[in-house]
């Protein structure tokens, strides 16, 4: 489901311009979106507003099971926000998202730049390779990780016990909370660059060639190119990908889950793995749909700036 | 000499993106005493189908392929159907609210599914659904719909309006202006999208093993995996091939496609 | 009067006919006309050989005319989120096997019938009362006893031949034997990180607990002095061996790496040996089996008492023939020929004579010596959050055991303290 983020194009921002409008009846855009709208009202709004009721309710096994659940008022959200944990997955996320983010952002970047200079050949090698590394599912991907990164007979410790480091013979991975969390970020920024890199490099081929010669004349090293010409020509592209980036992150559960479930130790829990821990795994439904809420509300203040801008943009009259 | 740099980057992102998926790949091959051997063999050098047997032959795997495959295929087609009339009415029309529902879409890609998880078991239950494949179909519909839209919208966009309109000077009507002329034009964009979309409902866990409860032949793939890892534990070659034939249809439609997906996704994430 | 009865019959009749066409929403609760029934049980994986299974569903249908018996087998992974799951549908398993630790949260979850007034036909006065108890809430028994194990030791008799040892009583004899055990390719023992019911066992040789009930507030054991002697003693032992540390007895499944013939000994319930010989026939014949050595000679280790209990779900559509299929289950003719295949005890206290098997004398020894987990509604949850298999992993692999130790009590005790 949408747990999958980091693997899916894009293409939002602005609609072209629409020159000349036939008049057309009015009623039809609303006929085309009604199976839109009502699907998402049904299927997710529906959805989303029972669990912000449970979210004020005392909603364990035995309520669900029966019914009949109680209001309690904001009880569990002085419970969420009333505990360490709590604030300590809150800020696990946010380092999470932003360690996540600002490496696929570099690493795409640079990607780019360099497929944008090599030979026609190489080109496409790198973009098969780049597409074939979006297209793995998941849960194919996490059973790999846990394969490669196995302690006795995983290819990654042969690799570094061989060329010398012996304590990683027969090192357990998946023991260390650091070691784990190095190994989520490497597996989510391993899935989520070819998105990045392919969407900016698309970016690339559409600045005009004589920009950069231009650029060259006027004597400008490879880095003044990159900051007085790439990157302004570049920067709704940049704000849409690291949006979207940042979304996709911060939700991201099925890897965590599936390689994890958020430990050791709680040292790769973050925000979406602990409301599902505290709802399936300890049955406070209530307590899980709270944090959920919240959640969602600190995604969304984090990306308000870009949801105005984008708004706005919209409203452009055109 | 100034390329060299440049050429061994380029191999080196080559080897990072495919590696892990050719290391699946040969390990599902090789015999398991060459799984074992202490110093890991690069290519198989004794290959043997004898893991994939284990793995097809496993419990319902069959009844568990065909269902994955019909779930994801008809929330795929749903979500492209509906999905291609709203980006059509977004990208070609204007109308009061159209703001407000493009908001509304992307907020609609930030929604919590995992928190979905006990309200939608209550809907489903409430009204009959549990147990049951078309409720898997309808919310993998949902989970794909928003990402659907957005996508189609920005290749839409990017299809100059003045070729419809030639089109329907020479008489054509709109709907037909829109099959001749458009249609062919967005053929890359609705395939990368359904490729996609395909790949996310393909995947899906969490709701696939809440909402099958008792109906255990209507369960699908990605639970099938992952009790695989239980029954076969250590058999890495086992669990490989069961990998490699998870993601076997999404390799499949990747090798045929590849070309067109790639060009696909490039030219709808620029011209959005 | 005539009338009214015809049509009566001739109601069942056409219901009887409906049922029978396939549509399993009828409701067909009179077990003296089932007409084609489908039950569903879930039993969880490894509980019962396949021979077993198929000797029961075949005896039940034929005894019970009209029912087929769906028998699915479960895993243990993420079995709570299931189980739960299905207690809340409206249309549940029939029957459904519970692990004695988590039967308490189920039954206090209203989801489950109560059976109490089963209890006498099923003779519940001679029921063993590790099972019996947990299922059973306000004077009301939810769960119905099925089979206890505990662990014992199995070993290579081979390879115990090759290095001239004897089984040993002691726990430092224990250590002798098996350092000498371990050596030319040959694993000592072989015990994962995460066996946590073996370090249970541990803890309370040394007169801890997992966590202890301080008037009515919990506090977690596993830092107190009695707790970290007990789990260094399972790094001694873990040591001697290559178990590895992160992760438990079913992942890799253990009897798969005794299968190999390398190990000398494991810790698991004497019914290990069948899933043993199944993965390598070579070995039949030559597993031994002996109790968990104690501190002592004259105490054996303690255990774990685990086992399961069977319940019907409020949401079973077929309440009266699912308590057949529990009274068949837990039958005293069921329950002997289950004890002698899988080495289980038996659910009554006075059909414990059929243990005649090596292996059941060893659990029967180390029984006298059994224990059960804190006695608490949450203490699955504690399960599920696999707060002591992790504390394991960082202890065995860590350098500040203590630190780890009073950390993970704290979890313990926020756990159990919680209000459900």
């Amino acid at each position: 489901m949408v747990t999958q983020a980091p693997e899916r194009p894009v293409a939002t921002a602005v609609p072209p311009p629409s020159r000349r409008r036939r008049a057309l009846p009015a009623l039809w855009p609303y006929l085309l979106v009604i199976p839109t709208v009502a699907g998402t009202a049904y299927l997710l709004f529906y959805p989303l507003i029972r669990s912000v009721i449970i979210s004020f309710q005392h909603f364990r096994t035995g309520e669900l099971i029966r019914g009949g659940a109680a209001f309690v008022g904001l009880d569990n959200y002085y419970d969420a926000l009333g505990s360490a944990e709590f604030w300590a997955v809150v800020r696990r996320t946010l380092v999470w998202t932003a360690i996540n983010v600002v490496l696929i952002m570099v690493i795409s970047t640079l990607i780019a730049l360099m497929v944008a200079r090599l030979g026609k050949k190489l080109r496409l090698a790198v973009l098969a390779g780049l597409v074939l590394t979006w297209a793995t599912p998941v849960l194919a991907a996490t059973t790999i990780f846990q394969w490669l990164f196995q302690s006795k007979l995983g290819v990654v410790n042969w690799l570094l016990t061989s060329i010398g480091f012996a304590q990683f013979d027969g090192y357990t991975w998946f023991a260390d909370g650091t070691s784990t969390f190095a190994i989520m970020v490497l597996l989510v920024v391993w899935q989520s660059v070819p998105f990045a890199a392919l969407t900016l490099y698309a970016g690339l081929t559409t600045i005009p060639g004589e920009l950069f010669e231009a650029a060259k004349i006027d004597g400008a090293t490879q880095k003044q190119v990159f900051r007085d010409v790439t990157f302004p020509m570049l920067r709704p592209l940049f704000g849409l990908i690291t949006s979207l980036e940042i979304i996709w992150v911060f939700k991201c559960f099925a890897q965590i889950w599936a390689i994890s479930q958020g430990g050791p130790d709680g040292a790769t829990t973050t925000l979406p793995v602990y409301a599902f821990q505290v709802a399936q795994s300890l049955h406070k439904y209530d307590l899980g749909s709270a944090i959920s809420t919240l959640t969602v509300l600190i995604l969304l203040a984090v990306l308000i700036p870009h949801l105005r801008r984008m708004y706005k943009h919209e409203g452009e009259g055109r | 000499m100034r390329r060299i740099p440049l050429t061994l980057a380029a191999l080196s992102v080559i080897a990072f993106s495919v590696f892990p998926v050719y290391w699946m790949v040969v390990t599902a091959f090789k015999p398991t005493r060459d799984i074992q051997a202490d110093t890991p063999q690069f290519l198989p050098l004794h290959p043997t189908l004898e893991h994939f047997e284990t793995a097809i032959n496993s419990d319902g795997f069959g009844l568990f392929w065909r269902n994955s495959l019909l779930v994801s295929l008809g929330a795929v087609l749903l979500s492209l159907v509906v999905a291609l009339l709203a980006a059509f009415a977004v990208a070609r029309m204007r109308w009061r609210g159209r703001k407000a529902f493009i908001l509304m879409v992307f907020i609609a890609q930030m929604a919590p599914w995992e928190a979905l998880l006990i309200p939608m078991f209550i809907i489903a239950r409430d009204t009959g659904m549990l147990d049951k494949l078309s409720m898997l179909t309808l919310i993998y519909f949902m989970g794909t719909l928003p990402f659907t839209i957005v996508t189609l919208r920005g290749f839409l966009a990017a299809i100059p309006e003045e070729l419809e309109e030639a089109a329907q000077m020479d008489g054509a009507s709109r709907a037909a202006a829109f099959r001749k002329v458009v249609f062919p034009l967005l053929a890359p964009g609705l395939m990368s999208t359904s490729l996609f979309g395909f790949i996310t409902a393909w995947n899906e866990f969490a709701f696939a093993n809440a909402l099958i409860i008792k109906n255990q032949d209507d369960r699908t793939l990605p639970v099938w995996l992952s009790s695989f890892s239980n029954v076969f534990g250590t058999d890495w070659g086992a669990t490989m091939a069961a990998a490699t034939l998870f993601m076997l249809p999404v390799l499949l439609i990747f090798l045929i496609l590849q070309r067109r997906v790639t060009s696909g996704i490039i030219a709808g994430a620029v011209k959005g | 009067m005539a009338p009214r009865f015809l049509a009566a019959a001739a109601v069942l009749a056409l219901a009887a006919g409906l049922t029978a066409c396939g549509s399993s929403s009828t409701e067909s609760t009179a077990p003296e006309a089932p007409a084609a029934t489908a039950l569903t049980v879930w039993i969880m994986r490894d509980s019962m050989s396949e021979t077993l299974l198929t000797n029961f569903e075949r005896d039940f249908e034929a005894a019970h005319q009209g029912v087929t018996l769906d028998v699915q087998i479960q895993e243990w992974d993420g079995i709570g989120q299931k189980v739960t799951s299905a207690l809340a549908s409206n249309d549940a398993p029939d029957v459904i096997e519970v692990g004695n630790t988590q039967v308490a949260e189920y039954a206090a979850s209203g989801g489950v019938k109560d059976l109490t007034d089963k209890v006498t036909e099923l003779q519940g006065a001679d029921w063993l009362p590790g099972l019996a108890d947990p299922g059973k809430i306000d004077n009301k028994q939810f769960g119905v006893p099925w089979y206890a194990a505990n662990r014992v030791v199995i070993y290579n008799k081979d390879l115990f031949g090759k290095a001239g040892v004897t089984p040993p009583t002691t726990r430092d004899e224990w250590i002798d034997v098996t350092t000498k055990l371990n050596a030319d390719g040959t694993q000592g023992i072989y015990l994962p990180g995460q066996n946590w019911y073996t370090l249970a066992g541990f803890i309370w040789d040394e007169g801890g607990d997992l966590a202890l009930n301080e008037g009515g507030t919990w506090k977690g054991g596993l830092d107190t002095p009695q707790a970290l002697a007990g789990i260094d003693f399972y790094k001694k032992l873990q040591a001697l061996g290559e178990g590895p540390k992160d992760s438990d007895e079913a992942n890799p499944p253990q009897a798969d790496v005794f299968a190999k013939g390398d190990v000398a000994q494991l810790i698991s319930a004497p019914g290990g040996a069948v899933a043993i010989e199944k993965a390598n026939p070579d070995l039949a014949g030559k597993l031994g089996f002996f109790p968990i050595p104690g501190k002592t000679a004259d105490t054996p280790g303690a255990v774990f008492t685990g086992g399961s209990d069977l319940i019907v779900p409020e949401a079973s559509k077929n309440p009266d023939l699912a308590y057949e299929v529990v009274k068949a289950l837990a039958g005293e003719k069921f329950q002997t020929a289950m004890a002698t295949e899988m080495s289980y005890v038996p659910n009554r206290v006075s059909l414990g004579g059929v243990l005649t098997s090596e292996g059941a004398a060893a659990m029967a020894k180390g029984a006298a010596n059994g224990h059960a987990t804190p006695n608490s509604a949450n203490w699955a949850a504690v399960e599920a959050k696999n707060v002591i298999k992790e504390f394991m992993t960082t202890y065995l692999t860590g350098t500040d055991g203590a630190a780890e130790a009073a950390k993970a009590s704290q979890v313990i005790a926020d756990i159990l303290n919680t209000k459900s």
